[in-house]
């Protein structure tokens, strides 16, 4: 199997000197789906930004793609990973002076240098595979959340990623937005996209998982199956959490 | 809750139901009936308006030449259409994107069409004033600092210290010196600088001074509007894989711009009135012709018409600037609609 994102005792500490990431070692072969959970503060969000050089490493070795991204990273190497690497925020951070169909053709135009016709075709296709491309014209604010969470996938979509991360899709969302969003990233998990995601959704992450990974402290605690680690979680740690979420 | 009752009170028009209250409003109105009375009177009877009437082309142009001066009179007709269409509110996309253009052009048209060249007969600048100068003067220098502005405010966010603290001191430097100073510095110094070879005219050397003044107060207008961009946005493109630059160029700058645009627009107006300065150094603008008549024997004490009158053309010139502002702030807001709920 292929790997696509591959750690090894990556580490990074923020100024005020509390360790965001504690020698995390992480294998994301390609075409897998893998959930983080853990508690607030347990570096879930920082280890995924690193991902795509949103947030640097202080030590260790991170490859993405095969393309080095360690403390020692160009920018160059950053662009490339970012144009294989989608990412949905839980804010959706749509650019709200862009109507949808501008934020998602925006990339594709600039960085790949697609003609606005070839984009725009391509914006269509993924604004109808999200079910919302009677909002293409309008500007975020206008939507829903559940909308804007979905224009927000299909822009990320809209370079052809090879892995998509998200950190939190559903956290900012109404209850009944919530299932809207998941399907969107289902349906993208069923055509074998590799995706990290990490979700408080216990639901999702054993429907369609591959493993979960428990973090607390910056710290990898447990890396199982969905049904391991749902069922009958290795870790004291793990269960302790469980049992107050589920 | 007095308040609030109060405030219901002379909302439904209880005016005149006893008491203090009532007597306190009855006073006022007849303060303001009676003002509004002498001021009718005054304007209507006693004023004696030919300093105005018989002098509207110079306040208009200045001394401009006769046979030269439908040139700055098309651009003051062509602004003007150019601000009504502006103002027009259901304009097709195409006549938006238009529109820019045109300002865009207004600004060296005015300037050919004041100074000649391209075929046109050339004409001095001490010959150039009136309200055509007033707005030349403010649109060429707002012209300029803006993308001054801009970079200065750019610079002062930079990681790069010899970047950012030279911007730095820029700003604060400037702001610590009067405006009138700095025009000083631009009519006596700035040709001290320069080679003996090269003239500049004072039209020019006044739109430098009002140039880099402006600009420092633009700057930190500006600033304010990058600061409040949240993070997230700037992150949300970067993940996309755009450049810096683009990151700038499509998603931080067009927001702050958009945010800083009413602090914008009051600079604009305070370097409107601020032209009427240069009338100390010497350029016959709106304030500077003013002064000139008032010196003319045929007017002599008509202070109060003429100032009432130049006070009026400023008030019209700033409503006009103000109402375009308001239009811009419409017309890039992304709240085109009305939001629905999350």
């Amino acid at each position: 199997m292929k790997s696509a994102i591959e750690a090894k005792r990556i580490t990074k500490t923020f100024g005020h000197g509390n360790m965001a990431l504690d020698n995390v070692s992480l294998d994301v072969t390609s075409g897998e789906i893998l959930v983080i959970m853990g508690p607030s503060g347990s570096g879930k969000s920082t280890l995924i930004r690193t991902f795509n050089g949103l947030e640097s490493i202080d030590s260790g070795k991170l490859e993405i793609l095969g393309i080095p991204l360690d403390s020692d990273k160009n920018q160059q190497q950053v662009s490339l990973i970012r144009r294989q690497v989608g990412m949905v925020f839980q804010q959706f951070n749509l650019f709200p002076h862009l109507s949808i169909l501008e934020n998602i053709t925006l990339a594709p135009i600039q960085v790949q240098g697609c003609s606005a016709a070839e984009a725009e075709t391509k914006a269509f296709e993924l604004l109808i595979q999200m079910g919302i491309e009677d909002q293409a014209r309008k500007h975020p604010n206008q939507l829903s959340g559940g909308q804007q969470q979905r224009a927000a996938i299909a822009r990320a979509l809209a370079l052809n990623p090879k892995i998509m991360l998200f950190d939190e899709p559903t956290s900012a969302l109404d209850p009944e937005k919530v299932k809207e969003v998941l399907d969107a990233i289902k349906s993208l998990a069923n055509k074998g996209m590799t995706m990290v995601v990490v979700t408080h959704e216990i639901g999702f992450a054993r429907e369609v998982s591959d493993r979960v990974v428990f973090m607390d402290e910056g710290k990898v605690i447990e890396i199982s199956s969905p049904n391991t680690f749902f069922i009958d979680a290795k870790e004291e740690r793990s269960r302790r959490f469980l049992n107050q979420v589920m | 809750m007095r308040k609030i009752f109060k405030q219901k009170r002379i909302k439904t028009g209880h005016f005149l139901d006893g008491g203090i209250e009532s007597v306190i409003n009855i006073f006022l109105v007849l303060i303001i009936i009676v003002c509004s009375f002498k001021a009718f009177n005054w304007i209507l009877f006693v004023a004696d308006w030919t300093v105005v009437t018989k002098n509207l082309h110079l306040y208009a142009l200045g001394s401009y030449p006769r046979e030269y001066q439908w040139r700055p009179l098309t651009w003051l007709l062509l602004l003007f259409s150019t601000i009504l269409l502006t103002l027009f509110k259901n304009k097709s996309k195409l006549v938006r994107r238009f529109i820019y253009c045109i300002w865009i052009i207004l600004i060296p048209a005015g300037i050919i069409l004041h100074s000649g060249g391209i075929g046109l007969a050339p004409v001095q600048t001490r010959y150039w004033g009136g309200l055509s100068l007033t707005i030349l003067l403010t649109i060429c220098s707002a012209a300029f600092a803006l993308p001054i502005g801009i970079l200065l405010a750019l610079g002062r966010q930079s990681d790069m210290f010899l970047v950012r603290n030279p911007c730095k001191l820029y700003v604060e430097l400037v702001r610590a010196i009067p405006l009138i100073a700095v025009l000083f510095f631009g009519q006596l110094l700035i040709p001290l600088f320069l080679p003996v070879d090269i003239e500049l005219n004072r039209v020019l050397r006044a739109i430098i001074a009002f140039t880099l003044f402006s600009a420092a107060y633009v700057a930190e207008d500006i600033r304010s509007g990058l600061q409040s961009i949240p993070k997230t946005q700037k992150e949300a493109a970067q993940a996309l894989g755009l450049s810096n630059i683009h990151v700038m160029q499509f998603i931080v700058l067009p927001q702050a711009l958009r945010i800083a645009l009413p602090a914008l627009t009051n600079q604009a107006i305070g370097l409107l009135q601020n032209t009427s300065l240069m009338a100390i150094l010497g350029l016959v603008e709106l304030l500077g012709i003013t002064r000139s008549l008032l010196a003319n024997p045929e007017f002599i004490g008509r202070y109060l018409e003429a100032y009432i009158w130049i006070g009026f053309v400023y008030w019209f010139t700033c409503t006009a600037m103000a109402l375009i502002s308001n239009r811009l702030e419409k017309d890039l807001s992304p709240d085109k609609s009305d939001r629905i709920n999350l």
